[in-house]
């Protein structure tokens, strides 16, 4: 626990010390909704809806932190220690590679949570956000797309070859997921066919159980991406601890 | 427990590149222990498979009577490692790093006090990279000597060092040495090794082309003094013809 302690208050202060989690993970989700909500306001989503716009896409926005820290920080962080034989030096202490996971793991949730906190009083504030469904359940939701980011981070920063690898990999993840699961493009200005194609995105689903909670939708259409999510984590968890490379 | 550290029969290759072969070494507890070599001979390799960074393919290493792969968390308790060139994150304090290398293990000495027996403790908030050579190497004895080690691994602890601090550096192994302390050791400086070692063997194109102490090196060899006897069991064939 000592250990554990430690490195999680040093690792955080480095982390805060390089400012691009500063700009992905808090800046950016408020600059997003911000935007939505000049753009369309308090208009309703669509004619006949009871909910607005903004609280269309609130759900998609409260993961861009997660994206930003599961599939950019996490690896490239992981990576780069790997790469610059610090996993080296500390395999020849008795530290458990799990430790270091968690401590990492722990730093980006903490930016996911800021993140959400940040957009929740600023919706309220300007577009009195109305979460109609049940808060509960949408944290829930948050913390399993949370877990499935950044499971798919651990396993992409655990077992790349190198950062430079580790980067690509994420770009390839980060981006298309951010831009065409709804989390900045909303998922509902998108045509039909674009939307069959971004549904197979592991963070469209999550979204969309996001987006239920906020709204209040059955959950009866959520049971799928539940599953998925769960799934995704413990498949990649299980990579990341079975694989792991310190060098 | 007779030796701290027992290499039998280690042989290791990259593909089909055999860098170590049949090397065997031990290392009797309170020793100074140096590898010598040119670079490129297999040292750091050699280093690697005996701490279990890198497995090797044939032969045994114990460390401490254990095995540094399968019971790593209960050996490293005990042991103290410098690798050649010693990373950590961008940014991060002198006391930071300490701090954190020090919450690894169950007992670890006083940071703070090392800082001090070091000259550092002034430098504690200053961020490692802004360290000057010497300091850093300084601060690399202190990070090994965190854990309380039985047994220390050193590469080339004292490269970049200006004489005044290669001295101080001595000085601190040989205080260690007084307290039992077990050190393998890596250096490309003859003099070092020849006031500090108590057993060396030159590694030459990964075979020990030399085991025993720097008097019988010398004893063994045409040349009068150590930095030629390196030499001469370490360079190539030209350089034997013309001795």
């Amino acid at each position: 626990m000592k250990a554990f302690n430690t490195f999680l208050t040093t690792e955080l202060k480095l982390s805060f010390r390089g400012i691009d989690m500063f700009i992905f993970a808090i800046c950016m989700p408020v600059i997003i909704l911000v935007l939505i909500g000049i753009i369309n306001g308090n208009k309703v989503a669509f004619e006949g809806a009871n909910y607005t716009f903004l609280e269309q896409s609130f759900g998609a926005i409260s993961t861009i932190a997660i994206c930003a820290g599961g599939l950019m920080g996490l690896p490239l962080v992981l990576a780069g220690y790997r790469e610059q034989k610090i996993l080296k030096r500390l395999k020849v202490t008795p530290i458990s590679p799990i430790l270091l996971l968690a401590v990492q793991l722990i730093i980006y949730m903490i930016y996911s949570i800021i993140s959400l906190v940040l957009i929740f009083i600023v919706a309220k504030l300007f577009w009195n956000l109305n979460i109609k469904g049940n808060i509960l359940q949408f944290l829930g939701a948050y913390f399993l797309v949370m877990l499935s980011m950044f499971s798919i981070g651990l396993m992409v920063g655990g077992i790349a070859k190198n950062s430079k690898s580790a980067g690509s990999i994420a770009s390839i993840l980060y981006f298309p997921m951010l831009i065409f699961s709804g989390a900045t493009l909303p998922y509902e200005v998108m045509p039909g066919l674009m939307q069959k194609i971004v549904d197979l995105l592991p963070l469209t689903q999550g979204i969309k159980t996001l987006k239920a909670s906020v709204l209040g939708l059955s959950i009866d259409n959520v049971i799928f991406p539940i599953i998925l999510m769960i799934l995704l984590f413990v498949v990649c968890s299980t990579i990341s601890i079975k694989f792991f490379k310190w060098e | 427990m007779k030796n701290a550290i027992e290499v039998k029969q280690l042989t290791k290759s990259f593909g089909n590149h055999l860098v170590l072969d049949n090397i065997n070494i031990s290392v009797k507890n309170g020793e100074i222990f140096g590898l010598l070599g040119e670079n490129g001979a297999g040292k750091s390799t050699l280093i690697d498979c005996i701490l279990g960074t890198k497995k090797v393919d044939n032969g045994t290493v114990s460390l401490l009577d254990m095995n540094p792969i399968r019971e790593r968390k209960k050996l490293f308790e005990n042991i103290g490692v410098q690798f050649q060139e010693t990373k950590y994150p961008d940014k991060i304090l002198v006391y930071e790093l300490c701090k954190e290398t020090s919450s690894l293990y169950k007992k670890s000495l006083d940071y703070k006090e090392l800082l001090r027996n070091f000259g550092l403790y002034e430098k504690m908030k200053t961020p490692i990279s802004e360290l000057s050579g010497g300091q850093k190497q300084k601060l690399f004895i202190v990070l090994a000597l965190i854990p309380n080690p039985k047994v220390m691994f050193l590469d080339e602890l004292t490269t970049g060092l200006d004489p005044k601090a290669r001295r101080e550096v001595w000085k601190a192994l040989q205080n260690l040495r007084e307290q039992g302390i077990t050190i393998f050791l890596v250096s490309h400086y003859m003099d070092e090794v020849q006031k500090l070692c108590d057993k060396i063997a030159i590694l030459k194109k990964g075979n020990i082309c030399f085991y025993g102490t720097v008097k019988e090196a010398i004893n063994q060899s045409p040349c009068e003094n150590f930095e030629d006897t390196y030499l001469w069991y370490s360079g190539e064939e030209e350089t034997n013809e013309s001795i």
